[in-house]
């Protein structure tokens, strides 16, 4: 079986716009369009975050991780992970907001809807063939892209940064 | 949805150029889809353009026109309002001169709007118009005008892609230009070098292989540094300056003084980041520059820009493909504002007023005598209505209140105005200060074309209908005129470019019916069968030979003191936009940026007892502001940083109003400043 798709973040690239949080947030909107998307109720709410640390923004999204530790925290059975996609959903109507999922997720992306006290959480955009955040960020930072492709891009990069600097070398 | 049209247009934020299309659904616009073909951005849009929508049904828009009286807004009909502001107008003129009206534009009107207003000020008979590429890329036009003949960037934004080396220096570009970036990271992608040249370590620094953290203001010092290694190991392009250039031999003597020994004092920089940065560059295929506000908002502006275009010849990077020289443009048709002829110096396509023969031409094509003589810069029009020999004042889509140096001064200049009139889409802070009030329509509601950074001219389609008895900017000029005497018969903002095509050697091709095309035609665009021309200077330099300048390091206009003992240097974020007459009325934008900070290095925090958030007072020689700490490593010491968009905390009540003589750009950049804790932290544990 081939790999499935996934979100990677190129770290380097992220310039903390913001973009995918707003377009994330107008994705899980009714209307999915950014100004009616303001006076909804529930306020659409974004499922990922762009943390600033020291000189680098940070992307932060769930990984979807295998044998997921939100899933199997939640007694509820409202977090499940897909057998096939390892895609980790959430079922707002079994969610008792008992906030298993927030405290074993090590990425802290499991949030709060502000109107009700269920979690809520990256579903990977079901609806869309590429995921809103990844769509929308004008850096590219976001890559949605198999496993091996993303390596094989960074590994182009390594190695085309060794061969400049092998370049340099031999210029000196 | 039902009745769902998706129009084509362009961002109204940046000079970038941005396309998406806007959703429109029973009258009104409801979302926006991105344009994944659009050769500028390819879909890409960063967060103010995600937003751009959100200030069209905003509460805030103005519906009519308001007159003050006795302190208090009054809603006037479209009548009595063109009738008060022309005869205000025409008082001064017979009263005084002609000269006692200024006469302000806007970068963000099309440029049909922009052709049309400068016109009115040269029927009325002066000259007195200019617009804010005066605060911003005004050394640009002035230098490249010196060294190249035509001040404009040179090659397409999509060539930075194919660059070997991009040098970026006083450019936050990833705050400013977000969806440029892609562009560069595509390079990096292949290998490309980035050297960036900031006194903070902005997002931008981030993508840069080298990155030189430079003293403020010491830009031609450093340029003049790597072109002293660069001639000093060899490695100037001597075919290219043999075959092309004029000057060598002075540049070449001048910059010998420039070692890398020197620059490090001068600069603050290592001599080895020096002179490897130079390496780079002038090793490099295809080597570009991209720079903004920190090369131009200083009192050596001018000289900062003939440093770079000195670099780009030095090393043949200049009229080929993914090189060149690379402005980057703040507002979305500043370019073009500046092509129209809104510069008090310059008729549209930088024809010369004090040229006898364009004076000519223009006054046959508008049937009126003309004045020879140059107007006043934007940064004269204040101090002439300082000393109240400027009388009256048209200001369109502008907001000096909050954009000019030295605020008190220029309250106290338009207090000393005996008529003020605004044309603008919210009620802005100069708005609020003017006796009559036009409402406007925005780009959403008017045809017409914005002419992006990269010289592209693009056609903007009317989507909406402006809000209540707001009209689109060119009919409200066209009336104006009508009421002074000068009958504007055009139906249509197509026909107003057909004039400009006439008038316009470098418009020449363009018309609105060929513009209705994916990303539009770049100029100069000689003759209706012209395609456009996406580099410049390939073979030849505009004015034939490009020219080396000779230009030498000089301190900041004002340096640290006793009594102000740090640099205050002033720029912008991602999520605002200038004054923020858009961007503070957008929900999404003040959510993700809500408030103003001073910027201080966590080390002068300390010494100054402040901890993150506590209030401070920031004075200068000419006023204060009161703050909020933000302790961020990435200021360097003894330098305090704050955007300048917003009301609270107005960094221009604290910038220094001296201006580079040649393009009298103001120096934003530099100014000395004091920082005191608001209360006195108790003596704690």
């Amino acid at each position: 079986m081939s790999q499935p798709k996934e979100i990677f973040v190129r770290m380097d690239r992220c310039v903390g716009c913001h973009t995918c949080e707003l377009a994330c947030a107008v994705e899980h909107s009714t209307s999915k369009s950014i100004f009616s998307a303001l006076s909804e109720t529930p306020v659409p709410r974004k499922r990922l975050y762009v943390e600033a640390v020291e000189r680098q923004n940070v992307p932060l999204l769930c990984r979807h991780c295998e044998d997921a530790p939100c899933a199997r925290a939640c007694l509820t059975g409202a977090l499940t992970q897909d057998e096939l996609t390892r895609i980790v959903s959430h079922d707002p109507d079994r969610c008792i907001g008992c906030w298993m999922c927030t405290m074993v997720c090590r990425y802290g992306v499991v949030g709060r809807l502000k109107e009700q006290r269920v979690a809520i959480k990256c579903d990977r955009c079901p609806d869309r063939e590429v995921p809103a955040c990844v769509a929308a960020c004008p850096t590219r930072a976001l890559v949605f892209t198999r496993e091996e492709n993303f390596a094989g891009i960074v590994r182009a990069q390594a190695a085309s940064q060794v061969a400049q600097g092998y370049a340099m070398g031999k210029n000196e | 949805m039902k009745d769902k049209r998706l129009i084509p247009t362009v961002c109204p934020y940046c000079g970038v150029g941005c396309g998406f299309y806007l959703v429109v659904h029973e009258g009104g616009a409801t979302g926006l889809e991105y344009r994944t073909d659009h050769p500028v951005n390819n879909g890409r849009l960063c967060a103010k353009g995600n937003a751009a929508l959100e200030v069209l049904h905003h509460p805030d828009r103005l519906a009519y026109p308001m007159k003050k009286i006795r302190g208090r807004w009054e809603r006037i009909t479209w009548s009595e309002a063109l009738n008060t502001v022309a005869a205000k107008l025409q008082a001064s003129c017979d009263s005084n001169s002609p000269d006692s009206n200024a006469f302000l534009a806007s970068a963000k009107c099309t440029n049909e709007e922009n052709y049309l207003f400068q016109k009115l000020a040269r029927l009325l008979g002066t000259n007195n118009v200019d617009h804010c590429a005066r605060l911003c890329h005004a050394p640009t036009i002035v230098a490249l005008a010196a060294a190249f003949g035509s001040g404009a960037m040179t090659n397409p934004l999509a060539d930075l892609a194919r660059a070997d080396c991009i040098f970026v220096i006083g450019s936050n570009l990833a705050a400013n230009h977000a969806p440029a970036l892609h562009w560069i990271w595509a390079a990096k992608d292949r290998g490309a070098q980035v050297i960036v040249a900031d006194p903070r370590h902005t997002a931008t620094a981030w993508l840069a292989n080298e990155f030189l953290q430079l003293k403020p203001g010491s830009d031609v010092a450093l340029l003049n540094g790597m072109a002293h290694v660069i001639i000093a190991e060899g490695l100037a392009d001597l075919n290219f300056i043999e075959g092309r250039t004029t000057g060598f031999g002075a540049l070449a003597a001048c910059v010998k003084e420039y070692t890398p020994q020197k620059v490090t004092a001068l600069t603050g920089l290592a001599a080895s980041q020096i002179v490897r940065a130079a390496r780079t560059f002038a090793r490099a295929e295809a080597a570009t520059i991209a720079y903004c506000m920190g090369i131009t908002q200083h009192t050596t502006g001018t000289d900062n820009v003939k440093a770079i275009a000195n670099l780009l010849m030095l090393t043949g990077n200049i009229g080929r493909k993914a090189t060149g020289f690379s402005p980057l443009r703040g507002q979305n048709n500043v370019q073009g504002a500046c092509d129209m002829g809104a510069l008090p110096n310059v008729y549209p396509g930088y024809q010369k007023v004090d040229d006898p023969e364009a004076m000519t031409k223009f006054s046959r094509a508008w049937h009126t005598d003309l004045d020879t003589r140059v107007g006043l810069a934007l940064t004269e029009m204040f101090k002439a209505a300082h000393n109240k020999q400027l009388k009256a004042m048209l200001i369109v889509g502008e907001n000096p209140l909050l954009s000019e140096p030295n605020l008190p001064f220029v309250r106290e200049a338009i207090h000393n105005l005996n008529f003020l009139a605004v044309q603008d889409i919210f009620l802005t802070e100069t708005a609020r200060m003017a006796d009559v009030v036009l409402p406007a329509a925005s780009f959403a509601e008017k045809e017409g074309t914005f002419t992006n950074t990269e010289r592209r001219i693009q056609l903007l389609r009317q989507a909406l209908e402006p809000p209540g008895e707001a009209r689109g900017d060119w009919q409200i000029i066209a009336a104006l005129a009508a009421r002074m005497g000068f009958p504007m018969h055009y139906a249509s903002a197509a026909a107003i470019m057909d004039e400009i095509a006439r008038l316009t050697p470098i418009y020449g091709g363009i018309s609105h019916g060929r513009l209705n095309r994916r990303g539009g035609l770049q100029w100069p665009c000689w003759d209706h069968g012209h395609p456009g021309t996406s580099r410049l200077h390939v073979g030849q330099f505009t004015r034939g030979r490009g020219k080396f300048h000779v230009v030498h390091d000089r301190p900041p206009a004002e340096q640290p003191s006793r009594e102000y003992p740090i640099v205050l240097t002033t720029g912008r974020v991602l999520e605002h936009w200038h004054t923020g007459s858009m961007s503070h009325r957008s929900a999404v934008l003040e959510t993700l940026a809500p408030g103003s900070n001073v910027d201080l290095n966590p080390g002068d925090a300390a010494r100054l007892g402040l901890m993150e958030g506590d209030g401070v007072e920031v004075l200068s020689r000419r006023g204060k502001i009161q703050g909020k700490v933000h302790a961020d490593r990435r200021v360097p010491r003894g330098t305090v940083f704050m955007a300048f968009h917003w009301r609270d905390a107005p960094a221009n009540e604290l910038t220094n109003d001296a201006v580079d003589p040649q393009s009298k750009i103001p120096e934003f950049k530099v100014a000395s400043v004091s920082v005191r804790p608001l209360r006195t932290r108790a003596a704690g544990p």
